[in-house]
């Protein structure tokens, strides 16, 4: 195969990896934002939360994959207690509130994490068994980045399992549609909701273990992703899982393809797509309501 | 309180400003300054959230457009006198405000908020990377500062910080007082019915999103003013300075720790949110999270802001008055 065609396909898999981390702290953020009618603009500070919490854990035990699995549980327990013992009591004053209450909780965050850690760019290596190239059909793949691709879509197979085949699923997606109702009929909402803000951040933290050996970790993580993942729900349309996975891949596709062909445009590319698809819709590619 | 004691206080209040550049010095004039550029912002800002409820996390562009509009105003045409800088900045963040318009006064709520978000993101991107324009991370800084003059009646220096109070302060009160007399035109009245129930207001035969977009345009336009005197004050305007996020969140903190549902609200925040930072600034450097606790804080406990907790403490005063007067009765 020709080096040219070796580098679009080598970015490709960049601009797909970067898509499908994109999703999962989009689709947390959708899954929030659908049930519960909060936008949670700590979202991404509980991403770089998770990083910071992958690093220690790595220092701590030298193993990535407990880390992989610890980290994201620690910060879901974070987004527990943020539901439970903030949203909840700020939840009566509607929803500019709940914004700048998540507002709030991300500059702590935010200094926290510059008091525990400072703010270095903490390097972190990425396991001996997903590092190097894969040989594929007379291609090399780097093994990590297909390792996330991987992990995106069994966590995403997961969440369609959980959404659409367990009671669990069935009471979020009824929740979805008319939570008072739901209520009415003697479920535990604000259980649910607890649960669902739980889920939500879990997903936030797989994203932020995967992508900390990548990018290392450091404070600018939230801003960054916060930026990206806010923009694919706007432009997927409020509350749609589907159109946060289509518009994920695009931007992460714009964003690797614009760095190699329009370097000093690259940031620019997601914008115009983002006010081009408002423009046509309003309430986003695949949004119903505001 | 009768019209006369408000008379009297206003007297004060006017003489107190008009000599405290004498009375507290270089320094402490500096940050009166601060607080009145942030006041005019965040009084702006909250013609949006609080007269139209309409939350905007991406003011920052109208303070920035102001600012840069200004800054390369001056630096580019020479011998431009002060006042048609300013209001080439106010024109700047007014222009753009116009070509928003059109998108941003069809949504309203979550998506406005996310819009302003991604649109103050893009402008901040955009200042960094047209480096040609802008300076990128420098900004543009050393522009000259023209005297302020009327052509053969007066010529006064800017460079003196305390000349230049004066004329931030009369342009500042003018704007403020503009907004101010705004709110209470039939306009004014029609953008508080738009807040509470936008549907009635339309079968009442008024046009919502034209006025939604008279208002954000004049909102804008103010911004733009504050971002101006904020360019000629530090004689410089930076991307981080202007349009960075923080620059946004500012109002919406300002405007909540203050009190939302007043016109004087986000002028107490601001005067408030100076001393906290002259207080934290000596103590921490953690600006940040002393900023984060104080936004959990209010909206946990007071959600109407240092207005509400004035109205709170009044009606309880009022209330225990009112029951001795019944005790005296009484007895």
């Amino acid at each position: 195969m020709d080096p040219t065609t070796a580098m679009y396909v080598a970015q490709g898999i960049h601009g797909l990896a970067y898509g499908m981390i994109l999703f999962l702290v989009a689709s947390g953020l959708n899954i929030i934002f659908g049930m519960m009618g909060i936008l949670n603009l700590a979202h991404a500070s509980f991403f770089m939360l998770s990083a910071y919490f992958c690093y220690q854990f790595v220092s701590m035990t030298g193993s990535f994959w407990v880390a992989l699995f610890l980290a994201p549980v620690v910060t879901a327990f974070f987004g527990i207690l943020l539901e439970r013992f903030f949203l909840r009591k700020v939840h009566a004053f509607g929803h500019m509130g709940e914004l700048i209450l998540t507002v709030g909780i991300s500059l702590v965050i935010m200094a926290a994490v510059k008091i525990f850690w400072g703010t270095e760019n903490l390097p972190l290596k990425i396991p001996p068994i997903l590092g190097g190239l894969v040989n594929i059909g007379g291609m090399d793949y780097p093994v990590y980045r297909l390792f996330i691709i991987g992990l995106a879509l069994v966590v995403l197979a997961f969440m369609a399992l959980l959404l659409y085949k367990t009671r669990l699923g069935k009471i979020v997606r009824a929740a979805v549609s008319d939570a008072d109702m739901v209520n009415a009929l003697g479920i535990n909402i604000p259980l649910v909701f607890m649960t669902v803000f739980g889920i939500g951040t879990w997903l936030a933290g797989i994203a932020g273990v995967a992508i900390s050996p990548i990018l290392t970790v450091f404070p600018g993580l939230a801003d960054q992703m916060g930026m990206d993942a806010f923009m694919v729900v706007v432009t997927g349309g409020f509350g749609s899982l589907g159109g946060a996975f289509i518009v994920s891949i695009i931007f992460g596709l714009l964003s690797s393809y614009g760095v190699q062909f329009l370097s000093q445009l690259a940031a620019l590319l997601m914008f115009i797509f983002m006010a081009v698809v408002l423009v046509i819709k309003p309430m986003g590619l695949f949004g119903e309501r505001e | 309180m009768n019209k006369k004691v408000q008379w009297i206080f206003g007297g004060a209040a006017f003489i107190l400003l008009a000599f405290y550049p004498k009375i507290f010095g270089i320094y402490f004039t500096n940050v009166f300054v601060t607080f009145a550029i942030f006041a005019l912002y965040a009084v702006s800002f909250n013609m949006l959230l609080g007269y139209t409820g309409l939350l905007s996390f991406g003011h920052a562009m109208f303070f920035g457009f102001g600012g840069y509009g200004t800054a390369l105003a001056l630096k580019h045409i020479p011998g431009l006198p002060l006042l048609p800088a300013v209001a080439i900045g106010l024109l700047a963040a007014a222009g753009l405000a116009l070509l928003l318009s059109p998108i941003m006064v069809r949504i309203s709520g979550t998506a406005f908020a996310m819009l302003h978000l991604a649109f103050g993101q893009l402008m901040y991107i955009l200042a960094l990377k047209l480096r040609t324009v802008t300076g990128g991370e420098d900004g543009i800084g050393g522009f000259p500062i023209p005297p302020f003059t009327i052509p053969g009646v007066i010529s006064v220096n800017m460079k003196s910080p305390e000349n230049f109070f004066y004329f931030a302060m009369i342009v500042l009160g003018v704007s403020l007082w503009i907004l101010w007399y705004f709110t209470k035109t039939p306009l004014g009245s029609i953008q508080v019915g738009i807040r509470d129930n936008p549907m009635r207001v339309d079968y009442l035969g008024f046009k919502v999103p034209q006025t939604k977009a008279v208002i954000y345009i004049i909102s804008g336009a103010f911004a733009g003013v504050s971002g101006s005197i904020y360019a000629l004050f530090q004689n410089l305007i930076s991307a981080d300075g202007a349009f960075h996020i923080m620059a946004s969140f500012a109002p919406v903190m300002i405007t909540m720790v203050g009190g939302v549902a007043s016109f004087f609200g986000p002028i107490w925040g601001s005067a408030i949110f100076q001393i906290i930072e002259e207080l934290t600034s000596r103590f921490t450097e953690r600006v940040e999270l002393v900023v984060g606790l104080i936004l959990i804080m209010v909206i946990m406990f007071a959600p109407l802001g240092f207005m509400g907790l004035v109205g709170y403490v009044k009606q309880k005063w009022s209330i225990r008055s009112a029951k001795g007067l019944k005790g005296g009765v009484a007895s």
